[in-house]
C-alpha cells in the first residue's frame, strides 16, 4: 500500500541553534496505522510532529533537508493551511492553540473553517462534546477551565474534523487516567471506523502498549527502534537505556523469565499479565 | 501541619469544593488524586492562600489563612505550578534561586550557602537560563527555587506532566529526599497512580469538589467502585495482585510479585513431590 507519510532522509535544525533536532529520519507509515512515538526530552519527537503537519519548516524556521510527503503533498511547498486538511494536529501546548474564548466556539471554528456542511455541524459538535464527555462544559469560557478540561476540549476540536492523519504530541498529560483511557479508545475507533492514520507522542508507556501496533523510539533527532510493540519490549534493558521505561507488567514478565518461569513474549495488558501469571503457576 | 474545618468555595454560584475537612502532619507525604475537575488545583491553592475560602477554615501551622497575606504563608509553603515556566523569570539558574532570599531577611552568607548547596543537587550549570532547558530540567529548578527558600511544606501541582522517564524519576527522587531528610511535608496533585503508589504512603481522592477518600494508598487502590467514581485507574501490579487474589501489600510491585509466584510454584512442586 502507498504510504500515507513518507519521510526520507529528514533533517532539521532550529534557526540559531548548533545540533540537529531530528538527524536523517527515514519513516514510512501506511493508511491506518496506529503508530506511539517515546523517547526522552529532546529526542526530536515534537519536532517529528511538526514537520508532519507543515509547522516545521513554515512556523518554527531552520534548515530542512530531505523530502516529508503527507497525504501526497509535499510538506516544505505545501502550505500548513492545506496540509491542515488532512492532517489534525493537537500538540502539548494547548493554550496557544485556543482561536476562540468558548468552548463550543472553539470546536464551531474549526468545523466552519474546514467548509463542514452547515447541516452536519451541530450534530458534529454534540458528538465531539459527548465523546469527551465535555457536554457539560459547553458554553463555559475556556479561561475558566482546569488544565486537564483544556486538554479536553482541544482534542474534542481535532477529532470533530474527523482527519484522515491525527497527530497528538502528548496531548492527554493532563488527563485523569480513566479519560486518557477514553481518548485512546475514540483515537481506535477513528482507525477502525474511517480509516484514519494516529500518530501518538506519548509518554505513557502503558496506554501506547495497549493500543498502538507500532512503536517508535526516537533519541538525538533519530528513530533508533521501529517495530510491534512487543517486538520493542522484548529490549527492556535497552529502552531504560533510552529514558524509556517499561510497563510494570513487562517488568514482570522480565523477571519471571529471569527465574525460568515464563518463557512467552512480554505482555502488554492486564489481562495478558494475568494468563502469564496463571500459565506460570499452572 | 496542614488543618481543614469544613472548607467550601465558591465562584459565583458554582461550588468548586464542598465541605472539604482534612488533617495533614508534619513530614507526610500524601498524594492528591481525582477527575479532571475535581477541585485538586483549586485546593492546592484554598491551602497556598491564594483564594480564600468561602465557608470553613484552613490553618497552616496553627493559623488561618485568612489573616495571612501570601507572602507571609509563602515563607513556609512552597507552590509548584504545573507549568513550571509561570514562575520561573531568572536570566541565570543562580539569579532564579537566589531572587527573593533578601527579601526573606536571609543574610548574604547563608543565602550563598543555601544556593550552593542547591546547586549540588541540582546538577545544572548555574550559569544557564532557565528557559532554555527542558522541560523537565525547567521544572527541577522551579522545585529547587522554592527549596532554597526552606519551606516546611511543599504543595506541587502534577509534577512529574510532560516530564521523561528519566526526568520524572529524578524530580521524585529529589521530593522523596526533601520530605525524608529535610522532614519536608508534601502534597501532590497527580494522575499517575504508579507514581502515587512508589513514592505517597497516604492518598487522598477527590471528586466534585469534595474527598471521597482518604488513606493509604496501597489500600485505597484496592477500592475499585471509589477509584471509577474519580475517574481513576489502580495501579498494575496492585490490579493484578488483586485479580490473583492476594492481600493488600502482599506483592504490589513486580519483584515481589515475582517472588510470590516463584515461591507458589515452589510449594506447588514439594506438595506435589511429597504425595
Amino acid at each position: 500500500m502507498e504510504p500515507i507519510i513518507l519521510l526520507e532522509d529528514v533533517s532539521f535544525s532550529y534557526e540559531g541553534a548548533s545540533g540537529r533536532a531530528l538527524d536523517g529520519v527515514r519513516l514510512s507509515i501506511t493508511p491506518g496505522e496506529f503508530v506511539g512515538v517515546i523517547g526522552p526530552a529532546g529526542a526530536g519527537k515534537t519536532t517529528l510532529a511538526h514537520a508532519l503537519s507543515g509547522v516545521t519548516p513554515h512556523v518554527r524556521r531552520g534548515d530542512f533537508y530531505g523530502a516529508a510527503r503527507v497525504a501526497g503533498l509535499d510538506t516544505v511547498s505545501s502550505s500548513v493551511a492545506e496540509l491542515s486538511k488532512t492532517v489534525g494536529c493537537v500538540f502539548q501546548d494547548i493554550e496557544s492553540q485556543f482561536v476562540t474564548t468558548m468552548v463550543e466556539d472553539e470546536i464551531l471554528f474549526a468545523l466552519e473553517n474546514f467548509s463542514v456542511p452547515r447541516d452536519e455541524i451541530p450534530s458534529r459538535v454534540d458528538r465531539a462534546l459527548n465523546d469527551l464527555d465535555i457536554a457539560d462544559l459547553r458554553l463555559r469560557s475556556i479561561s475558566t477551565l482546569s488544565g486537564g478540561q483544556k486538554q479536553k476540549v482541544a482534542l474534542a476540536a481535532a477529532l470533530a474534523l474527523a482527519p484522515s492523519v491525527l497527530v497528538l504530541d502528548e496531548a492527554t498529560g493532563e488527563l485523569d487516567p480513566a479519560s486518557s483511557v477514553q481518548v485512546f479508545e475514540l483515537l481506535t475507533q477513528l482507525q477502525r471506523e474511517r480509516g484514519a492514520t494516529i500518530i501518538v507522542i506519548e509518554q505513557k508507556i502503558m496506554l501506547l502498549c495497549a493500543y498502538a501496533e507500532r512503536l517508535l523510539v526516537m533519541d538525538q533527532g533519530r528513530v533508533v527502534i521501529d517495530g510491534s510493540v512487543r517486538r520493542a519490549l522484548e529490549q527492556p534493558d535497552r529502552l531504560l537505556a533510552l529514558g524509556v521505561n517499561c510497563p510494570r507488567v513487562t517488568t514482570l514478565a522480565a523477571r519471571l523469565r529471569e527465574k525460568g518461569l515464563y518463557h512467552g513474549a512480554p505482555p502488554v495488558s492486564l489481562d495478558e499479565a494475568e494468563a502469564m501469571v496463571r500459565e506460570a503457576l499452572a | 501541619m496542614i488543618l481543614l474545618e469544613n472548607v467550601s468555595y465558591a465562584i459565583e454560584s458554582r461550588e468548586l469544593i464542598s465541605g472539604a475537612s482534612l488533617r495533614i502532619g508534619q513530614g507526610e507525604f500524601a498524594a492528591l488524586a481525582g477527575e479532571n475537575g475535581a477541585g485538586k488545583s483549586t485546593l492546592l491553592k484554598l491551602i497556598m492562600g491564594l483564594i480564600k475560602p468561602t465557608r470553613g477554615d484552613i490553618l497552616i501551622q496553627g493559623a488561618s489563612t485568612r489573616d495571612r497575606k501570601v507572602s507571609a504563608l509563602a515563607r513556609t509553603v512552597g507552590y509548584l505550578f504545573q507549568n513550571p515556566d509561570r514562575q520561573l523569570f531568572g536570566a541565570t539558574i543562580r539569579q532564579e534561586l537566589s531572587f527573593g532570599l533578601d527579601f526573606l531577611g536571609v543574610s548574604k552568607s547563608d543565602a550563598e550557602s543555601r544556593v550552593e548547596e542547591t546547586l549540588g543537587w541540582l546538577k545544572l550549570d548555574p550559569d544557564r537560563a532557565p528557559l532554555s532547558l527542558s522541560r523537565g530540567e525547567r521544572q527541577r529548578v522551579a522545585l529547587a527555587s522554592l527549596f532554597v527558600r526552606r519551606p516546611s511544606l511543599l504543595l506541587l501541582d502534577e509534577p512529574t506532566t510532560g516530564l521523561d522517564y528519566r526526568e520524572c524519576m529524578q524530580m521524585m527522587n529529589t521530593v522523596a529526599r526533601l520530605n525524608r531528610e529535610d522532614g519536608v511535608t508534601v502534597l501532590m496533585i497527580t494522575h499517575d497512580m504508579e507514581i502515587a503508589l512508589d513514592f505517597a504512603p497516604r492518598m487522598l481522592t477527590l471528586s466534585g469538589g469534595r474527598i471521597i477518600a482518604d488513606g493509604s494508598t496501597r489500600e485505597l487502590m484496592r477500592d475499585e467502585a471509589m477509584l471509577k467514581r474519580a475517574s481513576l485507574i489502580p495501579a498494575q501490579m496492585v490490579a493484578l495482585a488483586r485479580r490473583l487474589g492476594l492481600a493488600p501489600g502482599e506483592a504490589d510491585d513486580a519483584d515481589s510479585l515475582a517472588e510470590w509466584v516463584a515461591s507458589s510454584v515452589k510449594g506447588g512442586a514439594q506438595r506435589a513431590g511429597h504425595t
